[in-house]
């Protein structure tokens, strides 16, 4: 049983600092496609690796490319790390430094936009640079969530 | 962290959008219009939940086929 909601309120209770962005992002703003993981960019320091470490803890987390090595980050790999690519009971999760056609941390978190969850708030990276994102990407899947995305902004009008 | 958070950026606060429909007819190719808007009346917390609720549903039917491939 997945459950990327619940993975996102962990994230969110565990103080991580991170902004949503990918296929769960493009779901926020109001694409209708069905997206299979947790993508977010986060700040690639040592507490906020071990805040993620904590946050899934009891969700038999391990390395995706290496399922045989559970997650155990010590002070070298959190100096070292570019990307964290896990597996847990409750999904994938791909913590990203650095995002395509945006930036690294500081340049995604200046796009993000708070969403309220029951857990408390959330930040998603913003529908204008969520486009952005899938459109350096490239790839099939993401130019149907820019069709859709583009047409969710159309919708949208300021009060 | 929230503190932060609710300092930065700003809101992505439903109440502050008003989504307009669709003109009679239109089509936007391969989108489906309605679905689009059935997904906008909702909050984005309750987006991701139904995503998790059609991504499990998408999940129980992928292994009833294998179960009913392996029987037959």
């Amino acid at each position: 049983m997945q459950n990327l909601s619940e993975l996102v309120g962990r994230l969110i209770a565990a103080e991580v600092e991170f902004v949503l962005v990918g296929g769960l992002a493009a779901v926020a703003h109001g694409a209708t496609l069905v997206t299979r993981d947790v993508d977010i960019c986060c700040r690639f320091t040592e507490a906020n690796l071990m805040r993620i470490q904590r946050a899934f803890a009891d969700l038999h987390p391990v390395h995706r490319s290496r399922p045989d090595l559970p997650l155990d980050l010590t002070r070298e790999q959190c100096a070292s790390l570019k990307n964290l690519y896990l597996r847990t009971d409750l999904g994938v999760v791909d913590c990203l430094g650095e995002i395509l056609g945006v930036g690294g941390f500081d340049q995604v978190a200046e796009h993000g936009v708070v969403v309220d969850s029951p857990v408390g708030k959330c930040r998603v990276l913003d529908l204008e640079t969520s486009i952005r994102a899938k459109e350096a990407m490239g790839r099939d899947h993401d130019r149907i969530a820019v069709k859709q995305l583009r047409e969710v902004q159309k919708r949208q009008t300021p009060r | 962290m929230p503190d932060e958070i609710s300092n930065r950026g700003s809101a992505l606060n439903e109440s502050a959008l008003v989504y307009r429909s669709a003109e009679p007819g239109a089509g936007r190719g391969d989108i489906d219009i309605s679905l689009l808007e059935e997904s906008l009346r909702m909050s984005p917390w309750e987006r991701m939940l139904a995503n998790d609720d059609a991504l499990n549903f998408g999940e129980s039917l992928r292994a009833a086929m294998e179960r009913r491939n392996a029987e037959s």
